[in-house]
C-alpha cells in the first residue's frame, strides 16, 4: 500500500513538473517563432527598398525619362509581385502629381494632403519611407524613395494592397501555417493601425508573443499565437501520458516486487520519449531549411521573360543538406535592339545576409541594366557600386549580353566560372579572360569578350555548386558536366531537368542556379 | 547534428609561424571548403586584427581541395593586408584562382 501511494505521488508531482516545463517550452516556442518570422519580414525589406531605390537612381540619370522607368519597375508590379502599383513623381513642382505609372493608379494619388505631407518626408534624406493608407476602400501600404536631398529631383513611390477585409492566412505549407498572426504598421497595436490578420476577431488571444521589425522609417508589429500545440500533440499530452502512465507503474509496483521488471520498463519508456524528441527535432529543422528555401524564391525571379527566337530556362537548385541558403542569383531580359542579357551570380557566404546581399546586388544589376546593357560596363558599375562602401563579402557575377539576330554572344566575368557552349556535337567551355569578383578593388576595367556562335548553339551558365565537389578538381567536374550535356537531343527544357538531376541530386553541399539559352530554328 | 545534416566536416589544419621579416605565415592542409572556412576565417581575422601585418603567406602545400568559401578568406585577407602570397598551392588550388580571376590579387610566391 506504502509503495501504491508513493507512486501515486510520485506520478502527480511528474505530471505536474511535465506540465509547467510544457508550458515553459511553448511560451519560448512562440517567441522563437515570431522572432523568426519578423526575420523573414526584415528580409524582405530590400525586395521593397532595392528596386524602388535603383528606379530613383535611374530616374535621377535619365532625367526622369517615363519610358525608362516603366520598363524598369513592370517587372515588379502586379498580382503576387512587391507593388500594385509604381509611380514617378517629380518633387519641388507646384502640384503634385505623377508623371508615369506602372499597374493600378496609385491610391495616393487622389490624396493631395497625404501625398503632400509623405513627399516632404521622403525629401528629406535617401531612405525608404513607409506610409500606411489604412481608412481608404483600397486600404494600401506606400512606399517611397528618393535619391537626392535636393529640390527637382524624383521620387519612386510603390504601392501594396491589402485585403479589403483584412484577413490573409500564411500560406499552408509555409513554415507558419500552425500560427495565427496580427500584423500592424507601426510600433503600435491599435485597430486602426492594422493590416492583415489570420483571425475573424480581434484581439488575438491565448499564449502569444509580438516583435516588431524596423522597416523603413517605420516598422511592423507582429503579434502571433500557436493554433495548436508548436511542440506537437505528443508533448502537449505528456501530463496525461505520465497520470496514466504512472497510475499503471504505481499499481503495478504495488503489486509486484520486481524491482528490476519495473526499472526495465521505464528506461524503455525513456528511450520511447527521448526518440519522439529527436523526431519533433528533425521536424523543426526541416521547417527551419522551409523558411529560408520560402525566402530564396521570394527573392528569384518566378517567371523568366519570353523572346522572339530565343528559349530561355533556369533551374535553382537548393543544397541537400544544410539550413543556410547561398546568395546565388539569375536575371534573364531584353536589352536595346532585340538583344537580350543573361546575369548570373553567386554572393559568397550563406545564410540570410548572403541572401540579402544577393538581393541588392541584384536589384542594382538590373538598374544598370536599364542604363547599359555592355556587359564589361555593367559589370564596372556594379563593382564600383560595392567597392565604393564598406563591405565584406565578394560576388562573383557572369553577364551575358546575346544578340539574336546576329547570332553573337558579348561575355563578360567578374570571377564566375565559366559558362557551356553546345553547338551540335560539340560542347566547350568560352574561354575568355576572367576579371576579379565583384568586391575586390580592381586596377584595371572590366574586359568583355565577343564570339560569332553556329545557329542553333545554346549556352548554359551555371554557379558553381553544381559542378564543385569536395575532394575532386574542379575541372573533373566541369567534365562531368561536359559529358552530361553533349551529343543529347534534347530540349533546352529537358537538357536543364537532366543536368539538374545528374549533376546536383545527390551530395552538392551548396546551392546551385543554372540558366541556359538556346536559339529557336 | 553530423547525423543530421547528413554532412561530414572536412579535415582541415592550420598552423601560424612567423617568418624572418616577422610576417605570419598560415599553414593550411587538408580540404578547405564551406564546412570549416569558418575556422580559418577567425584564424586569419585575430591574426590580422592583432598584429596588422603588411605581408601575409598562405602556405598551402599541404591543401588538397579548396573552394569558393575557401577563397573568400583569402581575397578577405588580401583587402586588409597590403601583400598576401600563396606558397606553393597545388595544381587543383591554382586552378580554382585562376578561375576566379584573381591571380593578380592572390599571386603565388615565386
Amino acid at each position: 500500500m506504502i509503495a501504491f501511494t508513493m507512486g501515486l505521488l510520485l506520478t502527480a508531482a511528474l505530471a505536474f513538473t511535465s506540465l509547467a516545463l510544457y508550458n515553459r517550452n511553448e511560451k519560448r516556442l512562440i517567441g522563437l517563432r515570431v522572432r523568426e518570422l519578423g526575420l523573414v519580414l526584415t528580409a524582405v525589406v530590400p525586395s521593397i527598398q532595392t528596386p524602388l531605390a535603383s528606379a530613383a537612381e535611374l530616374a535621377a540619370a535619365t532625367h526622369g525619362s517615363p519610358q525608362k522607368f516603366r520598363a524598369f519597375m513592370a517587372p515588379y508590379v502586379g498580382p503576387s509581385r512587391q507593388f500594385a502599383s509604381a509611380s514617378l513623381w517629380p518633387l519641388g513642382t507646384s502640384k503634385l502629381a505623377p508623371t508615369a505609372a506602372v499597374g493600378t493608379a496609385p491610391v495616393l494619388a487622389t490624396l493631395p494632403r497625404q501625398a503632400q505631407m509623405f513627399f516632404a518626408r521622403t525629401e528629406k534624406a535617401p531612405t525608404l519611407k513607409v506610409t500606411g493608407i489604412l481608412r481608404s476602400a483600397h486600404p494600401s501600404v506606400g512606399y517611397g524613395f528618393t535619391t537626392a536631398a535636393h529640390k527637382g529631383g524624383f521620387a519612386v513611390y510603390g504601392e501594396s494592397q491589402l485585403p479589403a477585409n483584412r484577413r490573409s492566412k500564411l500560406e499552408s505549407n509555409s513554415a507558419f501555417s500552425d500560427l495565427d498572426y496580427v500584423l500592424y504598421l507601426g510600433h503600435s497595436r491599435r485597430a486602426g493601425d492594422l493590416l492583415v490578420t489570420s483571425l475573424k476577431h480581434l484581439p488575438i488571444r491565448g499564449r502569444q508573443a509580438s516583435d516588431v521589425v524596423p522597416f523603413g522609417d517605420s516598422s511592423f508589429t507582429i503579434v502571433a499565437a500557436p493554433r495548436g500545440s508548436l511542440g506537437g500533440a505528443f508533448f502537449k499530452d505528456l501530463p496525461w501520458i505520465i497520470a496514466i502512465f504512472g497510475v499503471l507503474v504505481a499499481l503495478a509496483a504495488a503489486l509486484l516486487t520486481d524491482r528490476l521488471a519495473q526499472r526495465r520498463k521505464q528506461a524503455e519508456t525513456l528511450a520511447g520519449v527521448l526518440d519522439r524528441a529527436a523526431a519533433e527535432n528533425r521536424k523543426m529543422y526541416a521547417e527551419q531549411r522551409s523558411i529560408a528555401q520560402t525566402l530564396q524564391h521570394a527573392l528569384l525571379p518566378d517567371a523568366l521573360p519570353e523572346f522572339n527566337g530565343l528559349q530561355v530556362g533556369a533551374r535553382y537548385i537548393p543544397a541537400a543538406s544544410g539550413i543556410d541558403v547561398g546568395g546565388d542569383w539569375y536575371d534573364v531580359v531584353a536589352a536595346e535592339d532585340h538583344r537580350v542579357l543573361l546575369v548570373i551570380g553567386d554572393v559568397s557566404g550563406h545564410g540570410l545576409r548572403a541572401a540579402t546581399t544577393m538581393a541588392s546586388l541584384r536589384y542594382a544589376a538590373l538598374a544598370y541594366a536599364a542604363q547599359e546593357s555592355r556587359p564589361g560596363a555593367l559589370l564596372a558599375k556594379l563593382s564600383d557600386f560595392v567597392t565604393s562602401g564598406p563591405h565584406d563579402y565578394f560576388a562573383t557575377v557572369l553577364c551575358v549580353l546575346i544578340d539574336v539576330k546576329d547570332h553573337r554572344l558579348t561575355l563578360a566575368s567578374a570571377g564566375h566560372i565559366p559558362p557551356l557552349l553546345l553547338d551540335g556535337d560539340h560542347a566547350r567551355f568560352v574561354e575568355f579572360e576572367v576579371n576579379v569578383p565583384i568586391g575586390v578593388s580592381r586596377s584595371s576595367p572590366f574586359r568583355e569578350a565577343t564570339l560569332p556562335v553556329a545557329a542553333n548553339s545554346a549556352l548554359i551558365a551555371f554557379t558553381d555548386g553544381l559542378v564543385e565537389r569536395r575532394g575532386e578538381p574542379l575541372d573533373a567536374g566541369l567534365a562531368r558536366l561536359r559529358n552530361a550535356a553533349i551529343g543529347q537531343k534534347l530540349t533546352l527544357e529537358q537538357l536543364l531537368a537532366k543536368l539538374a538531376e545528374d549533376l546536383a541530386s545527390d551530395y552538392h553541399h551548396d546551392d546551385t542556379a543554372l540558366v541556359g539559352i538556346q536559339w529557336q530554328n | 547534428m553530423a547525423e543530421l545534416s547528413g554532412d561530414r566536416v572536412a579535415e582541415v589544419v592550420i598552423d601560424t609561424a612567423v617568418d624572418g621579416s616577422g610576417a605570419p605565415i598560415i599553414t593550411v592542409s587538408g580540404e578547405l571548403d564551406i564546412s570549416n572556412a569558418a575556422s580559418l576565417q577567425s584564424k586569419v581575422g585575430s591574426i590580422i586584427t592583432a598584429e596588422r601585418p603588411e605581408r601575409m603567406i598562405f602556405d598551402l602545400s599541404g591543401l588538397r581541395f579548396m573552394d569558393s568559401a575557401g577563397i573568400a578568406v583569402l581575397i578577405g585577407a588580401a583587402s586588409k593586408v597590403d601583400v598576401v602570397r600563396l606558397r606553393n598551392p597545388s595544381p587543383i588550388v591554382r586552378r580554382v584562382v585562376e578561375l576566379t580571376g584573381l591571380s593578380a590579387v592572390l599571386p603565388i610566391e615565386s
